[in-house]
């Protein structure tokens, strides 16, 4: 049985139907039509499906759209305003911490929220900070690097 | 043009979510894909009844063999059907799809599929499946279609032996002798993205969107399964997540394919994590290695002899050449007196092992390197020193009869023991370990057209595939210098079977080397091309002409220039083709002891290179923390240093992952324990260290573009030796099973 609920993503309203085992990820990639997002794995392991909510990183994979109702949804479409690169999405760029890509987009969900709590973080926390999201071909370090020349 | 400055092509789309891969597109009608897999790794198939599923409302198109051309597949042995028809042969072998409305009624459609089968006694551990009685995995093994050099014994898939003196009587008279028996266990390329086919027809041609590294390979693979010519079939490519090889080969584009022919609609399929684990016929393969070495006082290392046996799996895909590439690095970057290597490839009932980066050199490498150390300990020597002693040089002659050039393997020795401070002063529990290697480069035909538009910008049309790495992003770096133009005024065409000529795909560490090769020479008809053009404007020779900042002008007199816009933008097409001449295998000597040769017994231009790591072992529980990692790679001239350091951080991760925790576990039936990231655990950012990259150039003779060799592959193959000799120094014993996980280090204590 679908159920109606308006979901707020990237500051937009979308009135939806859903059934109410549909996830957040399904809901945000079939639905609002927004593929930024992935699914390495459904399981909470891999931290590709992430997006903020209300600016607290969530596995979007296992979390239920009905949860999300009434809450600010950001993905990594809603991270470039105005169509300028963040700082940080720059930053992935030149220290090389992209490479297939698949991956950068929870990356840069968890790096957002971890600079927004910890603004000045040492390496080690930024390691630690990063460890929901696995990165099969940087090694992370071009990741690590570009967090950190966001430091402070 | 500095390292930093150079911003890959593809990462605007990649960074802002806007860059789709093939789970993201959909067409308008498109129906979803479920594949019924085998509920036996072995067994007879008595009877398929489809009648169930058909009947479910939602249900397009239900496929068995019966549906499909009767033709066997497969790269280097034809042993394969798109559909299981009498046999099943590990828990993945396909036995029906369906395509429907909805995932789910896909889903529950692929479970009413009715299977009865007689079920056969299955052979998942490799001795057995090697052993004289062994149940027969392929009982027509000996009809199948393969290159001849293959095995087509009972279960033996391949075998190769290197020979050369008399080894037994060399190890007769040693000073030293040492012995090890290593066991691997088998691993995974395990990219972040599961892979996803879409497939459309339109008449009688189909278009086939797939993530794969391969899509000429995935053509002709298509053709080959349905009968169909390959100008009616074309592969795109879109965005691709990562592969490590297990994106290699053509699969499951042939499913896709025929569902959608069969339905009259278009078809997706996407793998769920547990599909990537268990189906692709890609994985490293499990091994057991037996060494023994003899050696003079002086560390002259008098003979080798090596015992290897890998499971190939229940299919062998392209890795029909993995007895062959094992034995020489049984062997090694190393001097030896006396060889006796074999190493022979056997099906099993698992999963089929197929190339994933490096394919068999980080298993071998991890045993040879330990086995290197316990020969120093024997001689009382410094590990270190044994290698400078022994290691391969200038003029060296391999055990299959190569001769070296310019060899830089001591260099990069050096320098990673440089680097990773080898005076540093150690915390308790520490240690530091070294390995050594090579990998060949891999010569093969690659194409690529370059053209100009006409406001002077150009794009690239290439047949070469990215997968992340880098390396066809990297392309206008090489096509730029020839132009005198600037990277950033090329778009790329890549990825399309119908636009770029063929080309291997992204496997081998081969695009740059290959396709870079290629689009010099696209580029260098281009530039003769706007030469002429120039020439006849100003009446001047064009050998008097340069291109120099976007425009042609004349030596020594810039006032006579003009634009590459306004020389493309007057009409002409200017269009260049390229290919480049493939360099040649060098020539090898292999003694008559040497079997199963195909193409290996020699490393074209070798990729060498030396890892050192510092580890801190907790003695209570076996669990082992890598602190750093220095990596020291000859990779010829660098082309794109950020790319290149990119592939070295993450091949050295994957090496850590590989050196401790990941291993794919199968029960006695060959079904795999442990399926998604829950349990195969892939390291994390906290879990792995600085690492510090630095290059020995030396360039290559008989190279890619500048002197350049493949880089992507070999970074992920000594990390694991290397750490395996830190552990041994630390708890004073050797760890003899890969991965190196807790249990094993606890147990391997003294």
């Amino acid at each position: 049985m679908r159920l109606p609920l308006t979901l707020t993503v990237n500051g937009i309203a979308y009135p939806l139907e859903l059934e109410p085992s549909t996830t957040l990820l399904r809901a945000v990639r079939e639905h609002v039509g927004l593929t930024g997002a992935k699914e390495g794995c459904d399981d909470s392991e891999c931290g590709a499906c992430m997006m903020l909510l209300d600016g607290r990183p969530v596995n979007a994979c296992s979390y239920l759209a009905h949860q999300a109702e009434g809450r600010a949804v950001t993905t990594v479409e809603g991270l470039a305003a105005g169509g300028d690169l963040a700082p940080l999405q720059q930053a992935f760029l030149e220290h090389g911490g992209v490479q297939c890509g698949f991956c950068t987009p929870g990356m840069l969900i968890s790096a957002t929220a971890l600079l927004a709590k910890h603004p000045n973080p040492t390496e080690e926390e930024v390691r630690i900070g990063l460890s929901g999201n696995l990165c099969r071909c940087t090694g992370y370090d071009g990741i690590v690097k570009a967090v950190l020349s966001l430091a402070g | 043009m500095s390292a930093t400055a150079f911003v890959r092509p593809d990462g605007k789309e990649k960074v802002t979510g806007s860059g789709r891969y093939a789970a993201d597109l959909d067409l308008t009608g498109q129906l979803h894909a479920k594949l019924r897999y085998a509920d036996h790794t072995h067994a007879r198939i008595v009877r398929i009844d489809t009648t169930r599923a058909r009947a479910l409302p939602g249900v397009l198109a239900v496929l068995t063999h019966e549906d499909v051309p009767d033709v066997r597949y497969g790269m280097m042995v034809k042993d394969r059907r798109l559909f299981a028809k009498e046999r099943v042969r590990f828990e993945a072998d396909i036995v029906a799809a369906v395509a429907a409305l909805t995932p789910e009624i896909a889903a529950e459609a692929a479970a009413l599929v009715e299977v009865e089968y007689e079920p056969l006694a299955p052979v998942s551990d490799i001795e057995a499946a090697a052993a004289a009685d062994a149940p027969l995995i392929h009982e027509e093994w000996a009809s199948y279609e393969s290159d001849d050099e293959m095995g087509r014994v009972g279960n033996v898939l391949g075998h190769s032996a290197i020979v050369k003196g008399d080894a037994g009587g060399a190890l007769a008279a040693a000073d030293v002798v040492v012995k090890n028996r290593f066991l691997v266990d088998a691993s995974q390329g395990a990219p972040i993205e599961p892979r996803a086919i879409l497939a459309q027809w339109q008449g009688d041609r189909v278009t086939v969107w797939s993530s794969t590294q391969v899509p000429f390979a995935a053509r002709s693979g298509i053709a080959h399964v349905l009968q169909i010519p390959e100008s009616n079939v074309r592969v795109i490519v879109p965005l691709l997540g990562g592969g490590f090889g297990s994106k290699c080969d053509f699969h499951f584009e042939g499913h896709v394919a025929a569902l959608a022919r069969a339905a009259g609609r278009p078809v997706k399929l996407v793998f769920t994590r547990e599909e990537e684990f268990v189906a692709p016929d890609h994985r490293r393969e499990g091994m057991v290695i037996e060494l023994e070495s003899g050696a003079r006082a002086d560390g002259t290392i008098v003979a080798r002899r090596g015992r290897l046996l890998l499971d190939g799996g229940a299919y062998c895909g392209e890795g029909g050449f993995f007895a062959q590439m094992a034995a020489m690095h049984a062997c090694g970057p190393y001097e030896l007196e006396n060889v006796d290597v074999s190493s022979t490839l056997v099906y099993t009932n698992n999963q089929p092992s197929g190339s994933i980066r490096a394919p068999t050199a980080p298993q071998v490498c991890w045993a040879v390197e330990q086995h290197t150390d316990e020969l120093a300990a024997a001689l009382g020597l410094d590990p270190i020193e044994l290698r400078r002693r022994t290691l391969l040089d200038e003029g060296s002659v391999s055990p299959t009869g190569q001769v070296f050039g310019k060899f830089g393997i001591k260099q990069t020795l050096e320098r990673a023991v440089e680097l990773i401070g080898a005076d540093v002063e150690l915390g308790d529990s520490e240690a530091i370990g070294v390995a050594c290697g090579w990998w060949p480069s891999f010569g093969g035909p690659s194409g690529a057209y370059v053209k100009l538009n006409g406001d002077g910008t150009g794009t690239i049309v290439t047949g070469a595939q990215e997968n992340g790495s880098g390396a066809v992003m990297g392309l206008p770096l090489l096509v730029a210098a020839e132009l005198g133009m600037q990277p950033g005024d090329f778009s790329i065409l890549y990825q399309d079977t119908d636009a770029g000529p063929w080309d291997g795909g992204s496997s081998g560490s081969q695009t740059t080397f290959n396709n870079g090769r290629a689009v010099v020479e696209a580029a260098r008809e281009v530039r003769d091309k706007l030469l002429e053009l120039a020439s006849d404007k100003f009446e001047i020779a064009p050998e008097d002409l340069e291109l120099v900042g976007g425009v042609v002008r004349v030596v020594g007199d810039p006032t006579f220039s003009v634009t590459i816009a306004e020389l493309a933008g007057e009409g002409t097409a200017i269009l260049g083709k390229g290919s480049g001449a493939v360099p040649e295998n060098p020539p090898a000597e292999p003694g008559d002891g040497c079997l199963g040769r195909l193409g290996m017994e020699s490393f074209l231009e070798p990729q060498l290179f030396t890892h050192a790591v510092r580890v801190k072992v907790d003695r209570e529980t076996g669990v082992v923390r890598v602190l750093q990692v220095a990596a020291a790679h000859d990779s010829g001239t660098i082309v794109n240093r950020i790319g290149a350091d990119g592939q070295v951080y993450g091949g050295v991760v994957m090496g850590i992952g590989q050196a401790l925790t990941e291993h794919t576990q199968f029960d006695v039936d060959g079904r795999q324990r442990n399926p998604h990231l829950l349990d195969y655990k892939l390291a994390t950012a906290s879990d792995v260290p600085r690492i510090d990259v630095d290059w020995v150039e030396n360039p290559a003779e008989n190279g890619g573009p500048r002197g350049s060799k493949g880089v992507g592959e070999p970074p992920s193959v000594p990390t694991a030796g290397a750490i395996g000799n830190a552990i041994a120094k630390v708890i004073r014993a050797r760890v003899c099973e890969l991965p190196m996980t807790p249990e094993r280090v606890w147990a391997a204590r003294p």
